[in-house]
């Protein structure tokens, strides 16, 4: 038998030295655990696991319910998850516990969260002329976790926090300090996330993948560009505020749209536009009523 | 049975439709056709010139059925900008800001950047979205009740802006 190669009988010694290391090293092993507590994120939150992915998405999820819950209407929350559900069905990521909620503020805006959250607001969902729009909705943050575009945007913000405190969060269920740590820096990080929005080009491609997701479930691809027109009719900013400061100009993503879709849709037979699932749920607010100073909202008047 | 439950849905469906915000305002950006149907192939009633005021109908897909200078047809969506409706004062709650010259709302109540500032992790309403997760088996025979039609569709490439 020939001798092991010295370079193996290194490798193994590190090996060893770096397992057992703080236990039986003493002074070694703390000057080994400090190197790796030094260990910075960088691209590693590139590469985390689909179950490290969901425990991120759910932390930034309960963040988001902590400003806004849930309404508390079953009967819409199971049909937005029916819907939700079947649009996901037809993504590249269908095996993703997706979850949609629809939550309680009369402002328009929608936000996901990696490994499927979905949430919506009531305000969005009334405001919805028909359900090939909430479809496009739903799809265009559906696109947004299926092209992990959230982690890409916390990245950014996170590549200087330590591995090992990440390791931590990811592998202790709760009350580690060193998770927490990380918990901590991970929301302020997505706090800022959810306050700017995601890249430019990230919108653009999750409106482009929307309509697509839209069409191969059935649904007119019309309907997000339904909801695009809406936003560039709305010269009100109250309750559209968020939105329109964290994603580009409608009137831009609507160009965008239209270069991409051109006439490509132009045969597809059968497509819905509205189903009376959809119609008997929906609770729209009177149309172009003047700023709330009457306690009756006014009818609108226009030829 | 089964065509007493189409017709009341085609009923239902079409009630929507006439009941959704009728009379929105638009503006034509791109000269072109007015269509007797919501085709490309359907006929050609009359020419549309780029900002022509048109009153909008009715949807349907891609379409929009709309009235303009008196006639009545179909036009593309995406050939028409949709017009804010006409409003009766401004909204003083409104300020400019300087760098975008965007609009944006003070003091209002929802859910804006200042409620996710101060937000923290609720795990009670996290753990009730968990609960409102349905099954794919679920999610599939709604649409197959509402009659949606899986179709092969690829992504689309980005395309030219002007």
């Amino acid at each position: 038998m020939r001798a092991p190669h010295p370079l193996w009988t290194l490798a193994v010694i590190c090996a060893l030295v770096s397992t057992s290391a703080s236990a039986q090293f003493g002074p070694l092993g703390s000057i080994l655990g400090k190197a790796r507590s030094a260990q910075k994120i960088g691209e590693g939150l590139r590469n985390i696991n689909e179950q490290e992915e969901i425990k991120i998405g759910g932390d930034l999820a309960g963040m988001l319910l902590g400003a806004a819950p849930l309404l508390k209407d079953p009967a819409k929350q199971h049909y937005l998850n029916t819907l939700g559900g079947w649009l996901a069905q037809h993504s590249e990521r269908p095996g993703l516990p997706w979850k949609f909620g629809i939550v309680d503020s009369n402002d328009f805006n929608a936000f996901s969260t990696p490994g499927g959250h979905i949430l919506i607001t009531r305000g969005l969902f009334d405001r919805m002329r028909n359900e090939s729009e909430l479809a496009g909705v739903l799809a265009h943050e559906i696109a947004h976790v299926v092209r992990k575009h959230h982690l890409q945007a916390l990245q950014k913000g996170l590549r200087e926090q330590s591995l090992n405190e990440m390791r931590n969060y990811f592998s202790v269920s709760t009350g580690s300090g060193l998770g927490d740590r990380f918990a901590s820096a991970m929301l302020s990080a997505g706090k800022d996330m959810y306050i700017r929005g995601l890249d430019r080009d990230d919108e653009y491609e999750a409106d482009r993948m929307g309509v697509v997701i839209a069409a191969r479930s059935g649904f007119s691809p019309y309907g997000l560009v339904g909801v695009l027109q809406t936003l560039t009719a709305t010269t009100d900013e109250k309750g559209y505020g968020l939105h329109n400061r964290t994603h580009p100009l409608p009137l831009d993503r609507l160009a965008h749209l239209d270069a991409a879709m051109g006439t490509r849709f132009d045969s597809m037979q059968g497509l819905v536009d509205d189903v009376p699932s959809f119609v008997t749920l929906r609770n729209p607010p009177p149309i172009a009523a003047p700023p709330a100073r009457t306690a009756k909202p006014k009818r609108p008047k226009r030829p | 049975m089964r065509s007493t439950r189409v017709i009341l849905i085609a009923a239902i469906a079409l009630l929507s439709w006439t009941a959704a915000r009728a009379n929105e305002r638009g503006v034509v950006i791109r000269a072109g056709d007015l269509f007797a149907e919501p085709f490309v192939d359907a006929a050609k009633i009359g020419p549309l010139a780029s900002n022509q005021p048109v009153t909008i109908i009715e949807r349907k897909g891609g379409w929009l059925a709309v009235e303009v200078a008196g006639r009545r047809g179909w036009v593309r969506m995406l050939n028409v900008r949709l017009e804010a409706p006409a409003r009766p004062a401004a909204n003083t709650a409104a300020l400019r800001t300087g760098s975008t010259g965007r609009t944006v709302a003070t003091g209002v109540k929802g859910l804006d950047e200042i409620d996710i500032r101060n937000a923290s992790v609720d795990r009670d309403q996290l753990a009730q979205l968990g609960q409102l997760a349905v099954s794919s088996d679920d999610a599939r025979r709604r649409a197959v009740l509402d009659n949606l039609k899986e179709a092969k569709v690829d992504y689309l490439k980005p395309g030219k802006v002007k």
